[in-house]
């Protein structure tokens, strides 16, 4: 994914990108990217937490509108199970 | 070209034929590690203006989502991957995806697709005019390792169809 999202950012679209692998983000080096402490297959956390995947998306609309160096990756508070901070 | 492909070939067809008989046992811990994409020191930016609430959204995921009663599933035995890609309507619902992808596990995501598909909460987003639009069609890669004719062909005609759908942003949800 973080293939497609370079081409895709070098093709004119801005993009952004979930991730949870500090490693694989710093190997592929996307240009935006929200960090979540979340397993693979599920980015937004426990199934059917409609509060927490709005949340998520809202945070990276914001952060669409904020990030203005390549290569920003913000990690997010969230956590499994646990209650989303205020 | 973000990425050396003509560096790329020669390692990528070497890892292949070490990491067979691992690929094969399911241990791909070891493999993944020494799998030869590089990405480069220079990363592409392309300033976002204006407001979400103005914009036309793209999802892509690269669950291995596909339609259950009208699109093949993708391969899911090949060490190479499945470079291809499905189109997934705005308008699906849960229980026409199918997932074909060997290398996570399904089970969060067959509870609740917007957890590596959020099209739920980008819809209700679209309602309240949060975002512009989002667009017809969406998108699901699945697993790929051989970039080659990814990079060249595949991943060229994706972005010509987000594109001629007038995407502004795209929002990438990996799995």
């Amino acid at each position: 994914m973080g293939l497609i999202q370079r081409l895709v950012e070098e093709a004119g679209i801005p993009t952004i990108s979930m991730g949870n692998a500090p490693d694989r983000m710093a190997h592929i080096k996307p240009p935006r990217a929200m960090l979540v402490k979340f397993a693979r297959g599920s980015m937004f956390g426990e199934p059917g937490n409609v509060k927490r995947q709005r949340r998520i998306i809202l945070d990276a609309l914001e952060a669409l509108q904020t990030m203005s160096e390549p290569g920003t990756i913000q990690e997010l508070p969230y956590k499994w199970k646990q209650p989303d901070p205020e | 070209m973000p990425i050396d492909l003509d560096a790329f070939k020669p390692a990528y067809e070497k890892w292949v034929e070490e990491s067979l008989p691992e690929f094969r046992a399911g241990n791909m811990k070891e493999i993944v590690k020494k799998y030869p994409l590089i990405a480069p020191d220079d990363i592409p930016w392309t300033v976002y203006n204006g407001q979400p609430s103005n914009q036309t959204f793209a999802l892509v995921t690269s669950g291995g989502l596909y339609l259950k009663d009208s699109q093949p599933p993708f391969d899911t035995e090949s060490i190479h991957g499945d470079t291809s890609f499905r189109e997934i309507p705005k308008t699906v619902r849960q229980q026409d995806i199918g997932i074909a992808h060997a290398h996570y596990d399904h089970s969060l995501a067959e509870q609740d697709i917007n957890v590596v598909f959020p099209i739920q909460r980008f819809i209700e987003l679209e309602n309240e005019g949060i975002i512009g639009k989002l667009t017809d069609t969406h998108y699901s890669f699945s697993y790929v390792n051989d970039v080659v004719s990814f990079v060249t062909e595949t991943v060229p005609e994706f972005i010509s169809r987000i594109k001629a759908a007038g995407a502004d942003v795209l929002f990438l949800v990996p799995v």
